[in-house]
């Protein structure tokens, strides 16, 4: 892999916890000398984050689909009259 | 195409997963929340929440547990229930993790919204193999067949590419300070 992509791996290693003990003491020390690497950590921690979140987003999309499935078509028709059921009050124009 | 069949197999066994879970679980949380007040529309965002808690546990740890399936996403509910009507209390048990689940309606203009929206289109191909190793945690194999790499090499070779290239992305759009402090 070209020197980047190690470097991407290494603080990937970094910050799962993949490494040992002395190299995760020694990455340590990186960070204190080069702000340049500290600088990528702290984007790549953010990446994470936005993976995470896209994610979520994406599964609950994935959701949203099962759930429109099951109160739209008539094949699941008395499930969702047995959800509905609980709430007297329920709004009509739902859904 | 091949490829994308395959990706679209596993899409169908998480439904399939989702779909077996509201049947068993929704009918118990809707009645909880109706016994408590709520709406129809409360019942259902507190359940969808429980059921993306419920899948992160699931892909980060085997979890042993001591009820049913439904007894755990009831009870995930309730916790999310409870949190969603003690707003004033901001900061409970739940660890930061779940942060964010409900917060994914985001202000529009938000350089976060932005970002994802790009992310959407142009870095789709990357953020699915990325989701695919970091959020949905599937076998390094599984992977390599469902995007169509050689080998588990080559899979692993492309996932830092893609991370390096949304690194650079998520940097170049995502800069106002603040946001990156958020």
């Amino acid at each position: 892999m070209r020197t980047s992509l190690n470097e991407i791996k290494q603080i990937d290693d970094y910050l799962f916890r993949h490494t040992t003990e002395a190299d995760h003491l020694l990455f340590e020390a990186r960070l204190i000398l080069q702000p340049t690497l500290r600088e990528k950590v702290l984007w790549q921690q953010r990446t994470y984050d936005i993976i995470r979140q896209y994610s979520r987003r994406k599964l609950k999309a994935e959701i949203e689909t099962v759930h429109q499935q099951l109160f739209n078509e008539p094949e699941h028709h008395s499930f969702s009259r047995k959800i509905r059921a609980f709430f007297s009050s329920f709004d009509s124009a739902q859904d | 195409m091949a490829e994308m069949m395959v990706t679209e197999d596993v899409a169908a066994e998480r439904k399939a997963f989702f779909m077996d879970l509201y049947q068993k679980a929704f009918p118990l949380v809707a009645r909880y929340v109706s016994s408590m007040g709520g709406s129809f529309e409360e019942a259902k965002d507190v359940f969808q929440d429980a059921l993306v808690i419920y899948y992160e546990k699931l892909t980060t740890a085997p979890i042993e547990l001591q009820h049913s399936e439904k007894a755990y996403l009831l009870g995930i509910a309730k916790h999310l229930w409870a949190r969603k009507n003690n707003s004033k209390q901001r900061h409970t048990s739940l660890d930061d993790s779940l942060e964010g689940i409900a917060a994914t309606e985001n202000d529009p203009a938000s350089s976060t919204e932005k970002l994802m929206e790009l992310l959407n289109t142009a870095g789709q191909k990357c953020m699915e193999l990325l989701r695919a190793f970091y959020y949905d945690k599937l076998p390094l194999h599984k992977i390599s067949g469902l995007f169509g790499f050689s080998g588990t090499r080559s899979a692993t070779v492309q996932k830092y590419k893609c991370l390096e290239k949304i690194r650079d992305t998520v940097k170049e759009k995502s800069l106002t300070y603040e946001d990156f402090l958020e």
